[in-house]
Parts: structure tokens; C-alpha cells; sequence
């Protein structure tokens, strides 16, 4: 069901790439549900036909040697003949590894077709943004070097947290997040394919809950869908229910101001995270929820929130950086609150 | 320090007020409305539970006739000291022993004294009058402030009336009343609203006091200070020696009714301030007494009776061997107090004693055990194998193990060849040393074997010799073997051989404590060490207290060795020494313990935490740097700062709590760039921004935020759940990969967790709610399939998905249908085909490999074929023959084969052969990987490089 409309999407931008044989490294950037993953996918089409949907995946052990150590990373590649895709952002703070080695490996490596000539091959990385500023340094190199045998198109939410060297590099490609019309009009069409009567207004109203993500309206959708068929147009729909949970924590920072409620919330928080949420998306959610506050306070808050992001991605304990910013929202709130209500 | 600060006090009042005699004369008239107010240290046992208000004076009369008992000719000295009130406050300096005189003639001026600040708040009326001496307190305050930022342990009351209660951090260490009673314990209901009295430092000597329950205004630790100081003596429970119970309110507990059976007057808080702050007034007798400081020493043991009964006959046998000793000691007084008063005889050793005779023993016996033994069968055959030819003494550094080994070898007659690890630059030690650890012809052997020739040579029969080992635990530091080597004289040695270390637990020791007869030595208890002390200190001339040498025994933390050091040390510049003074020197050179990381963080959280030097703070978040923020971290909320004071509605301590985790969130972003980086010398700022920084901001009294909870620092919550984020993070990741090998999406595992995951639960969990058993089970099943979900990741969908507080997602599916469900799809397992990756040991290797391969179902038209030609596009693959390639596409029927020989060689391989097929497979030859030569999907193993 979802993959049919990511397809119905991908035609149109792709266009744009279609030249792209001469580009050597792409960089796609957007919010996530606005289509990055199906417009690369389309264009490894476009360029090495069908076999590039033929993937296989693999999760495999690499023993990198680092000098004095030899480390052990697990990185799982999804791969066809022509084309390897991979996040090397999930090793951590040994990103840099992968960069330095794995892909440089297969970056060196140059295919051959059939008829002899020298191909090329592709890798797809992705969350570059997540990836370190060292590894990010190590990329750039191995962007050039090999560039004759190897296209790299590397994928990534926002460009801001990709260096300027390797944005220099890259043909840049933004990739807006769908209009809410836009979406209105994919859920239309999934409901004609699949045969679902849709009440006047309800691809709307699931369109405007999806906060402009493609995906997000798709899967809500399909989550109505289960949840109650026919639909019926005052349908509420369901929620995540991270967000949810998010958004107790938010009431709950709004309701009191107390070390007592602090640290009830540092044990909301601790949940989020074991439950692999990832602590930028909370925070983020965190400023957007408390952003429905007074004027005056939205500014602030947003600065804040701003600011320990910032320091999060420095750091390595997310929690502290949350807690730090849930404590200075309730010492601002509270202090705001005792002066203009006494 | 206090002296000075008087001095201080009084020159600062020189300025304001013209001279010290208006300033000593302007005290009193403030205060003498008070003089009809009853003092309130009278105290009566049964049945008062109302505050110190209420029953204020009853008890007075009685207690003022005790102090008149005590008061005997001494009128005129306080005439005298009414008289030199006037003398300049200068020359006012030292006397211990005339504050047991200020105390007894303090009582005429007691109730001038008697104006604490409660009263004050109490009666209004009288407020304008009193206000100058609250003035001069406060006064005192600043000039104290001023004038003694180095002492720590100092009494900073100040405006706040925070005392310092340095000993152990919130005094749990102090073990008295155990954990349980101090979480239950409330703050004191004034806490900080009163001011500390300031008294004579000795007004106090010669009482025992016993607290219980809580006090009005001070925790537990600033009273036991404040006694303290005031050379009282503090006990845990109440006996016939106790003085006084220390309560505001009767609570009933045993203590109470103890003193009441027993008849011990009860005491207030107030009281004791009254106490206290009354013998301050009468300061000015100093000068009187100072005049005859020499009576004042030889009279000391009367003054204190209690002191006196401590002393048995035994002591004073000892005293008197001192006394001896002191003599010889003035000839040669350059030697250290602690060679000078090394025991000379086993008896004086202090505590041990049964270790001390269990090793005389043992030494005593070890030539009939062993050397005649030896004698008559030349071998080593032990009649009784329980006996031991070596001994090893193991304890603290500092309680007498070498002294006690010297001695009693001494005792017996031995010589005592002591083999030093320390000594071992020397160069006739490191001989013997490196021969220890070294060579067979060393001196040790040598040793033995001489000392049996030389016996039977009848030369020396009388010189017997024992071999002392000291610290033999660091005698392999350099160089390995050396215990084996000592083990191996042991067993040949033909004198007795005594090691000693400080750990016998130590690794290196192992071995050897096999071979020895094990005496632990156990540090001896405060009382006994200052006992000893006591003597030491009188055949010195030095004029101690009890109370001061106590707080010394406990400081050194057993180590007499310390303890002397330190009172010799102190000796050189002053020959009184109170409790003040023993505290603040120690604070400086406490003996550095073992602290766990719950000690120094109770220590920095303390109420006495803002008062540490800044190197102390550094040493105790250093103590473990790893794991002291993580505590502080989980803690801090719980902190009540003590540097607010009052607080409207939490406001301010809100910000503080604001401030502390940002400035751990900086030790977080600090500790990347130290570990990350290696950028050590950031540590220092590291431990300050993410330890000292809160705990300056929050030190306090702690306070639990939950029920339940007990009032003690919780252990850090990150570890265990930062090992409970990584695990479902692998979790979330299988999930992600077997949705990947699916082919029905290629989402990153951010997307699965953030979209995908609710949804995915709700198609796996409301059919099972909603749908009649059979269909809801193998629509269930039919899902799990087309998304290669296996068992173990629907559970994990359901853990992620669980929320503290929300219901489990599974709440709603009646059991029958969860069996249903699983056994639906352990059915389908048998026959289903090998979606989802699974873990595959290779052969041939010891340790299986840990790969997780996927493998995926591809339709086999013949398009796909041709390109297999240029399958071989991964890189990895080129650097070895791909032999494979060379079979072309006519090799399924040899894959199934090596599949099959797989399987009989025991490789779990979910296989299911389908027509025209390949299943993944994984093949063992050293050189290459089994690829299909039709599917390109066949799943791959590469070999690691």
C-alpha cells in the first residue's frame, strides 16, 4: 500500500536527475517522508534499469585494523549489482572507519559490464547529516579520488549539519516535503486503487495531521483503515504513540514546576529513549509542543531547545542534554508564571 | 583560630565603639531585661513533648544549684575576671583549662547570657533592646568570614546559623542509628533560624551528652560539632556517665526512657545554646588564669574525673614507663615521637593483643616444630601439618604489624633481620633483594643455610635469628617471581620467617598464603589510641584534651603511626591543643582512605559541601571520575540547597536546579572531547563542570521525590539504561534488517521506529482483538510472513511500543490466542522459506563468526541471468577468485548439494527447495563464497579479510 504512492510521486522529480549520468555525487536533502529514498531509487532505475530494485541485503562483520586495535564493526549494506547502500552513520562515533575503509574499498573497486567497459557503481549513504565531523573530513577525499569509478549520493534531513566541503562537492538537490494538496491527492488516488470510499474532508483532515510528511499521511491512513472501515468523517485519527507520550511529558512540564516533577520527567524521558526514540526528535517535538505557550515565552523556549540540540549532537549523553533543557524550561516557565500571576 | 577571632572581634569593635571596655560594658545592658528570663537548661525527664517554650523554666533551680556545687573557690577569680574585662582583649589569648573555670563561674553571668535568638523572635516587645548584640554577632560573623576562609571546618554560622558539620559528609558514615533512621529522620522544624551560640571552647568538658530525636534548629552533625567543640563528649546511647539528653521532644524511643530510668536530666536545644553562650560572656577571666598556667596542667587529671576513671592501672604502669621514657627522651629529643614512643615490650602494644601473642607462640614453639625436626630427619617433613613455617601479618599501614614482629622476635631472643621492600636502594638490601627475586645463590638462601651451619657448628646458639619480611605485597613490583621465590625459602628456610604486608588479598600474595600462618591485624579503636595518646601527650608536656585526641584517633582512621605524627607535628608550634585545632589540621592531611564514589558524592552534596577547599572538591569528584558525575547527575534534583535560605515557592531553587544540569550537560560535552579526542588535561575542567559545579550550586539537606524511596543517594540510572537503549537499538536493527531482506520496503531503522513501528503493532496486535481466533491467527501470520517478521521481532515491536503508564500493547488478546499464534507460526516455520537473516556459524573456524546473512527470494527469469555476468560488481569480491563464476548458471543443482552436505555437517540453514530456486547457503571453502549462480540474491558470505 505505501510503496504504490511513492512510485506515483517519483515521476515527477525525477526529471530533473534524469542528466544526471554526468553528476558525479549528488546530495539529496529534505525532511524525511518527502520522498528522498523513492526519488534515489527511481533514478538507479533510470540508470541501471531493473536490476537495480534485484537488492540484496547483508549485515555483515568488518574487522577493520586501527593501528594498535583491530575493531569490529557491523554495518548492514543493501546492495545490487550496481549499487551499495549504506548508513555508515550507524557505527557511531566509529563512523569514521566506515569512511575511511569500507567505503573507500568499494569505492576503489570498479566494475566491469559485460561488454567490457568500464562501469560505474553507485553508493547511497545515507543520514549523512548524523555522520561526524571526522568521518565527514574523510569522506571529501574519497569523494574525489575515486570519483571515475564510483558516484556517491549521499542522503541526508538537513543540510546545515553537512560540512561546506563536502556540500561544495555535491550537486545539491532539495527535496521539498509534499503540499498538503499534494498529499490530499496521493490519498485519493491509494483510496481509488484501493477501493476505499473516502468521506469529503478526511484526506484532508489526515493530510493536515501528517505535518507534511508523505509517509506519516500514508501510514495514518492505513492505520484508520484498520482501526474502522467504512470511514466515517469525523474518524479520529490516531496518534503515535511516542507522540503521545511526548506530549504527557509536555503537559506535564506545563502543569507543575517542581524537582519533583523534574524528575519524573527525566524517568518519561528515559523511556522515550529505550524505546529508541531518538533523543533530537524528542527534544525537537518537546519546543514544538511547548511553543503553544505565551508569546513571549515561545521565542525562549525556542532558543533554548536550539541551543541543546546543539549541545546534544556535541555531547554523548542525550538524557543530560534533556533534562538540562526540561529544567531550564520550568525555571523560565515558573519564573514567568509567579510574574505575571504573582 | 577562635582566639584570633576574638581579637578580631574585639578590634573591630575598637573602631566602631572607641574601646573594648565600652564594648564589654555594652553587653550587658541589652540583656539584662533578660535577666528575670528563666534559663532554660533545666530539664526534667517525663513527660514534656512540647518545645523548649513550654517548659522553659522549670527546671532551672535545680540546675543552678548543681552549677553552684560546682562553683567552688573560684568567686574571686570571677571578680578578677569582671575586673580585667577592661584589659586589652590582645593579651586575651589561649587557655584551654581556664574555660572549665569559665564554665564554673559562668552561673552569676548566665543569665545575662541568655538571650537567644528565639526569645527574641518570641517576644517583640524586647526586640529594640536586644538588637545590639545581634549586632555583634554579626559582626563577629563577618570579621570571621574575613578572617578565616581557609578553615573549613570553621563554625560558619553566619546570618544563615549554617554550622559546619564537617565530620563525614551528612554523618551516615557515623553509622549511628543506621540508614534506616536517618531517612526517616525529619529536618529540624527551624532548621537555620537560630543562631549558634559561641562559647568557651572548653565550657562544655567533662559532660556526655546523648542526642535523640530531631532537634529544633540543628541537624544531628552541626550539634554533635557544636558539643564537640566545645570539648563535650557525644555517646550513642544512654548509660550512667551521660550527662544529658539532648531533645526537643520526647519522642518515647529507648533513649528517652533509658534516661529516665536511669535519672538523666533532659536538655534542650535552647539549653544548650544558654549554656554555651553563657560561658562566653565570662571570657575575660582568661587573662586571670593565664597567669597560672602551671597549675593548670598539673591539676588537669583531677579537673576531669570522668578522665581519670578511664585510666586503669594498667595505664598508669604505662604512664609511668612513659615517664621514663620522657626522661630519655629529653637527652635525645630529636627522634620521631613514634620511635620515641614505640612500644618496648609486647604488652604495650595497643589492641591486638591475642594476634600479639598468637605470633609469640608461633615463634616461641617454631624451633621445636621445625628445627629439631629438621635436625633429626634432614628433610622437611612436618609432624604437624598444620603448622606453618612463616607467618604473614597483614593490616593497615600504621597499626604496629612491624612493631609487634620486632618485638616479640626481640622478646624471645631472636635476632630480627628485617628485609625492607622500601630499603631495597640500599645497597646491602637490594643485594638480598634482587637475590630474593633472582639467582638461587642470593643472600636470603644464604641466610637460612648459614644460620642452620652456623648451628651446627655450635657457634651461635644463642643467636637465634628471624627473618622479617616487610611488605612483601610490594616486593614484585619490580620483578616477578620474588613470592615464588620467598615461598621456596620458606619451605627450605630453617629460621622462622615473618612477612608482613598490607593487603593480604592482593593478588600477587596468593600464592604465599598457603605457606603462612595468616594474623590479621584490626585497626584499634579510637578509645585505646587515645589513650595512648594521652600518655604520650603528658610525658611530652603537652596540654590536650580527650575530646581533641579522640576526634584525632578517629581522623587518622586508625593509623597510630599518623596520629603520633600529626600530635608531634601540631606540638611544635603550640603546647595546648583543643578540638578546633585537631580539626582543622586534619582537614588538611586527613589521611587519604579509600572513598567510594557514594562517599565523596555525599561528601560534595553535604551540608558542609560549599565549605571544602577547592582541591578537596577536585579529589573527591576524582575519585572516580567516571562514576561520580553519574551519580551526582541522578541525584542532584534531590539536593534542598542550603545557599537559598528561604525560598518563596521554589523559585530560586528551580533556577539553581536549571544551572546545575547545564553545567552537567558541559561535563558531558567535556568528557566527549577527553575521550573522543584524548584530550586529558580538559579532565580537571571536565570533573569541575559536571561535579563540582552542581554540587556547589545544590549542597543541601536531601529530600526523597518519590514515596518510598529511601533517603540515600540513588546509584546512577544512566548505566543500566544506556545498556537497555543499546540492546533494543540491536533489537530495532534485527527488526530493520529482516524488513529490508522483505523487499517490501527499504526504510532506514529512524523511519521503522518513528512510522512504521505503531502501525506495524497495530496490524499485528487488533486482528488478534478484534477477529475470530482462527482468521485472526493466520491473517497474523500471513502478515508476519510478507514482512519476514519472526517471533522475536513482534516481541520486540511490542517492548518498543510499551510506554511507563500506558497499558502493554498486548493487554486485550486473551492467552488462547497468543498459543494459537505461536504455534500457527512455529508450523509455518517448518516449511516457510528463508526470509528473514539468521545467524550461521561456519565451519572451520574455532569461534563462529557472528553473520547474520539475508536472503531473499528472487523469481528466476532468464533476464536475470545475463546479468549475472557482472554480478560480481562488490568490491570485496575481486580480490579473490570468484571460481564460482566460472560454473555459470547451470550449478543450482551443485548448490543444493553443498546445501545438503551443509546441513548433515549440523549448519542450521532454514531451507525450503523450491523448483528452479536457490535458498541461501553458506559455503565453507577457505577461499571463496558460495554465490548462486542463478539467484543474485543467494546469500553471500564473505570471507573476512
Amino acid at each position: 500500500m505505501t510503496r504504490s504512492s511513492f512510485i506515483k510521486k517519483s515521476p515527477k522529480t525525477s526529471r530533473n536527475w534524469s542528466l544526471n549520468k554526468t553528476v558525479h555525487i549528488c546530495s539529496s536533502m529534505g525532511p524525511s517522508g518527502s520522498g528522498k529514498k523513492t526519488l534515489i531509487m527511481a533514478l538507479l532505475r533510470q540508470i541501471f534499469g531493473i536490476s537495480a530494485e534485484k537488492v540484496k541485503v547483508e549485515n555483515r562483520t568488518w574487522k577493520i585494523d586501527a593501528g594498535s586495535r583491530t575493531i569490529d564493526l557491523e554495518l548492514t549494506t543493501l546492495s545490487s549489482t550496481n549499487h551499495v547502500e549504506l548508513s555508515p552513520s550507524d557505527a557511531g562515533f566509529q563512523d569514521r572507519y566506515i569512511v575511511q575503509e569500507i567505503i573507500k574499498e568499494m569505492a576503489k573497486n570498479r566494475p566491469i559490464d559485460t561488454k567490457g567497459r568500464k562501469g560505474y557503481k553507485v553508493l547511497v549513504l545515507n543520514e549523512v547529516d548524523k555522520l561526524s565531523r571526522e568521518a565527514q573530513h574523510s569522506l571529501r577525499r574519497t569523494m574525489e579520488k575515486y570519483s571515475a569509478s564510483c558516484r556517491l549520493i549521499l542522503c541526508c534531513n538537513s543540510s546545515s549539519k553537512v560540512t561546506e566541503a563536502i556540500r561544495s562537492r555535491c550537486l545539491n538537490v532539495r527535496i521539498n516535503a509534499p503540499k498538503e494538496d499534494q498529499i490530499v491527492k496521493v490519498l485519493e488516488f491509494i483510496g481509488k486503487k484501493e477501493g476505499l470510499q473516502l468521506p469529503p474532508g478526511f484526506a484532508a483532515r489526515v493530510a493536515d495531521k501528517s505535518n507534511r510528511s508523505l509517509r506519516r499521511a500514508i501510514l495514518s491512513f492505513e492505520t484508520c483503515r484498520v482501526q474502522q472501515y467504512p470511514f466515517s468523517s469525523n474518524q479520529a485519527i490516531p496518534p503515535m504513540d511516542w507522540e503521545e507520550y511526548v506530549s504527557e511529558i509536555c503537559s506535564d512540564m506545563m502543569r507543575e514546576q517542581s524537582p519533583k516533577r523534574l524528575f519524573q520527567v527525566r524517568g518519561k524521558l528515559y523511556e522515550l529513549l529505550i524505546n529508541c526514540i531518538p533523543p533530537e526528535i524528542i527534544l525537537k517535538l518537546l519546543s514544538e509542543l511547548l511553543k503553544k505557550l505565551d508569546e513571549e515565552l515561545k521565542h525562549e523556549v525556542c532558543h533554548w531547545a536550539a541551543y541543546y540540540e546543539h549541545r546534544m549532537r556535541m555531547g554523548q549523553k542525550a538524557i543530560f542534554h534533556l533534562e538540562a533543557f526540561v529544567a531550564k524550561f520550568m525555571s523560565v516557565y515558573k519564573a514567568f508564571l509567579i510574574e505575571t500571576f504573582g | 583560630m577562635q582566639r584570633d577571632i576574638r581579637k578580631w572581634f574585639m578590634k573591630a569593635h575598637d573602631k566602631g565603639n572607641d574601646n573594648a571596655s565600652t564594648n564589654a560594658e555594652k553587653k550587658p545592658p541589652p540583656t539584662d531585661p533578660k535577666t528575670e528570663t528563666p534559663v532554660r537548661e533545666g530539664q526534667e525527664g517525663s513527660g514534656r513533648r512540647k518545645t523548649s517554650k513550654y517548659f522553659a523554666a522549670n527546671k532551672q533551680k535545680q540546675k543552678g544549684d548543681e552549677e553552684v556545687e560546682d562553683l567552688p573557690a573560684k568567686r574571686k577569680a570571677q571578680n578578677d575576671g569582671v575586673q580585667s574585662v577592661k584589659a586589652p582583649p590582645s593579651k586575651k589569648v589561649r587557655k584551654v583549662e581556664d574555660d572549665e573555670e569559665d564554665d564554673d563561674f559562668s552561673v552569676p553571668k548566665k543569665k545575662n547570657g541568655a538571650s537567644p535568638s528565639k526569645k527574641l523572635k518570641s517576644s517583640s516587645g524586647r526586640v529594640i533592646a536586644q538588637k545590639p548584640v545581634d549586632v555583634n554577632e554579626s559582626d563577629e560573623d563577618d570579621v570571621k568570614n574575613i578572617e578565616s576562609p581557609l578553615k573549613s571546618g570553621g563554625r560558619g554560622r553566619g546570618g544563615r546559623g549554617v554550622s559546619g558539620a564537617p565530620s563525614g559528609g551528612r554523618g551516615r558514615g557515623s553509622g549511628r542509628g543506621g540508614f534506616m533512621n536517618f531517612g526517616e529522620r525529619k529536618d529540624p522544624p527551624h532548621k537555620g533560624e537560630k543562631e549558634v551560640p559561641e562559647g568557651a571552647p572548653n565550657c562544655l568538658a567533662g559532660l556526655t551528652f546523648v542526642i535523640s530525636g530531631t532537634l529544633d534548629s540543628l541537624e544531628r552533625e552541626e550539634a554533635e560539632d557544636l558539643i564537640k567543640r566545645h570539648g563535650g563528649r557525644i555517646t550513642g546511647s544512654v548509660s550512667k556517665k551521660t550527662s544529658y539528653l539532648l531533645c526537643d521532644e520526647d519522642i518515647e524511643g529507648r533513649k528517652s526512657s533509658k534516661a529516665k530510668e536511669l535519672g538523666t536530666p533532659f536538655l534542650t536545644e535552647d539549653g544548650l545554646f544558654d549554656k554555651i553562650r553563657s560561658s562566653k560572656n565570662i571570657k575575660a577571666p582568661a587573662l586571670e588564669a593565664s597567669k597560672v598556667p602551671v597549675e593548670k596542667v598539673t591539676s588537669l587529671p583531677k579537673k576531669s574525673p570522668q578522665k581519670a576513671d578511664l585510666k586503669t592501672h594498667k595505664d598508669l604502669a604505662a604512664g609511668s614507663q612513659l615517664a621514663k621514657q620522657k626522661n630519655q627522651a629529653i637527652q635525645r629529643s630529636s627522634l620521631t615521637w613514634t620511635e620515641k614512643y614505640r612500644p618496648k615490650v609486647p604488652n604495650e602494644m595497643i589492641g591486638n593483643q591475642s594476634l600479639v601473642t598468637q605470633l609469640h607462640n608461633w615463634l616461641k614453639n617454631w624451633n621445636e616444630q621445625f628445627h629439631d625436626a629438621g635436625n633429626k630427619g634432614k628433610g622437611k617433613k612436618q609432624n604437624d601439618s598444620t603448622a606453618k613455617k612463616a607467618v604473614l601479618l597483614s593490616g593497615q599501614p600504621g597499626i604496629g604489624k612491624t612493631t609487634s614482629a620486632t618485638l616479640v622476635s626481640k622478646m624471645l631472643g631472636f635476632q630480627a633481620i628485617e628485609v625492607n621492600a622500601s630499603d631495597n636502594r640500599g645497597k646491602a638490601d637490594a643485594k638480598i633483594f634482587k637475590g630474593i627475586s633472582g639467582s638461587n645463590a642470593n643472600c636470603i638462601k644464604e641466610l637460612i643455610s648459614n644460620e642452620a651451619l652456623g648451628f651446627d657448628m655450635d657457634r651461635s646458639k644463642h643467636l637465634k635469628t628471624v627473618l622479617i619480611m616487610d611488605e612483601v605485597d610490594g616486593m614484585s613490583a619490580g620483578d616477578r617471581g620474588g613470592v615464588a621465590d620467598l615461598i621456596a625459602s620458606i619451605k627450605i628456610s630453617k629460621i622462622p620467617i615473618i612477612c608482613i604486608c598490607n593487603d593480604r588479598y592482593s593478588q600477587k600474595l596468593k600464592s604465599l598464603v598457603n605457606y603462612c600462618l595468616l594474623l590479621s591485624f584490626r585497626k584499634p579503636t579510637k578509645q585505646q589510641m587515645s589513650k595512648r595518646l594521652i600518655q604520650v601527650a603528658n610525658a611530652e608536656g603537652l596540654q590536650v584534651n580527650e575530646i581533641a585526641l579522640e576526634e584525632l584517633a578517629e581522623r587518622v582512621n586508625g593509623d597510630m603511626r599518623m596520629a603520633l605524627n600529626q600530635l608531634q607535628y601540631m606540638s611544635l608550634s603550640m603546647s595546648v591543643i583543643n578540638y578546633d585545632d585537631v580539626r582543622q589540621r586534619l582537614q588538611g592531611s586527613a589521611k587519604d582512605e579509600d572513598i567510594s564514589p557514594f562517599t565523596a558524592v555525599d561528601k560534595l552534596f553535604g551540608f558542609s559541601g560549599g565549605k571544602l577547599r577547592m582541591d578537596e572538591r577536585i579529589g573527591l569528584s576524582m575519585s572516580d571520575p567516571d562514576l561520580v558525575p553519574l551519580l551526582i547527575q541522578e541525584n542532584y534534583i534531590n539536593y534542598r540547597p542550603a545557599s537559598i535560605g528561604k525560598d518563596d515557592n521554589g523559585m530560586k531553587r528551580m533556577r539553581l536546579i536549571a544551572r546545575a544540569a547545564e553545567s552537567i550537560a558541559d561535563g558531558d560535552i567535556i568528557n566527549v572531547q577527553i575521550r573522543r579526542y584524548r584530550q586529558w588535561q580538559l579532565s580537571q575542567a571536565g570533573s569541575l563542570s559536571s561535579c563540582i559545579i552542581p554540587a556547589a550550586l545544590l549542597h543541601g539537606s536531601r529530600e526523597t521525590l518519590e514515596q518510598g524511596e529511601r533517603n540515600f543517594n540513588r546509584f546512577g540510572g544512566w548505566l543500566g539504561k544506556n545498556s537497555t537503549v543499546g540492546k533494543n537499538l540491536r533489537l530495532l536493527e534485527d527488526l530493520h534488517v529482516h524488513l529490508l531482506a522483505s523487499r517490501e520496503s527499504n526504510l532506514g531503522r529512524d523511519t521503522l521506529r518513528l512510522d512504521y513501528l505503531t502501525v506495524l503493532l497495530k496490524q499485528l496486535t487488533d486482528p488478534l482483538r478484534m477477529l475470530p481466533k482462527d482468521e485472526a491467527v493466520e491473517k497474523v501470520v500471513e502478515f508476519m510472513n510478507v514482512y519476514s517478521i519472526n517471533q522475536e521481532d513482534m516481541d520486540t515491536i511490542v517492548e518498543l511500543s510499551k510506554f511507563q503508564g500506558h497499558g502493554n500493547p498486548l493487554d486485550g488478546i486473551p492467552s488462547t490466542v497468543k498459543a494459537a499464534l505461536t504455534r500457527a507460526y512455529k508450523d509455518e516455520n517448518k516449511s516457510r522459506m528463508v526470509r528473514a537473516a539468521d545467524l550461521v556459524a561456519l565451519p572451520g573456524k574455532k569461534k563462529a563468526l557472528k553473520k547474520r546473512v539475508a536472503a531473499i527470494l528472487e523469481p528466476s527469469d532468464d533476464g536475470l541471468r545475463e546479468e549475472n555476468g557482472d554480478a560480481l560488481a562488490e568490491s570485496e569480491e575481486e580480490n579473490s577468485s570468484d571460481t564460482e563464476d566460472t560454473e555459470g548458471t547451470g550449478n543450482g543443482e551443485k548448490l543444493q548439494s553443498e546445501l545438503l552436505s551443509l546441513n548433515s555437517k549440523g549448519i542450521q540453514v532454514e531451507v525450503e527447495l523450491k523448483s528452479g530456486k536457490e535458498k541461501s547457503k553458506a559455503k565453507k571453502t577457505p577461499t571463496g563464497r558460495g554465490r548462486g549462480g542463478v539467484c543474485i540474491d543467494g546469500k553471500k558470505t564473505s570471507r573476512q579479510r
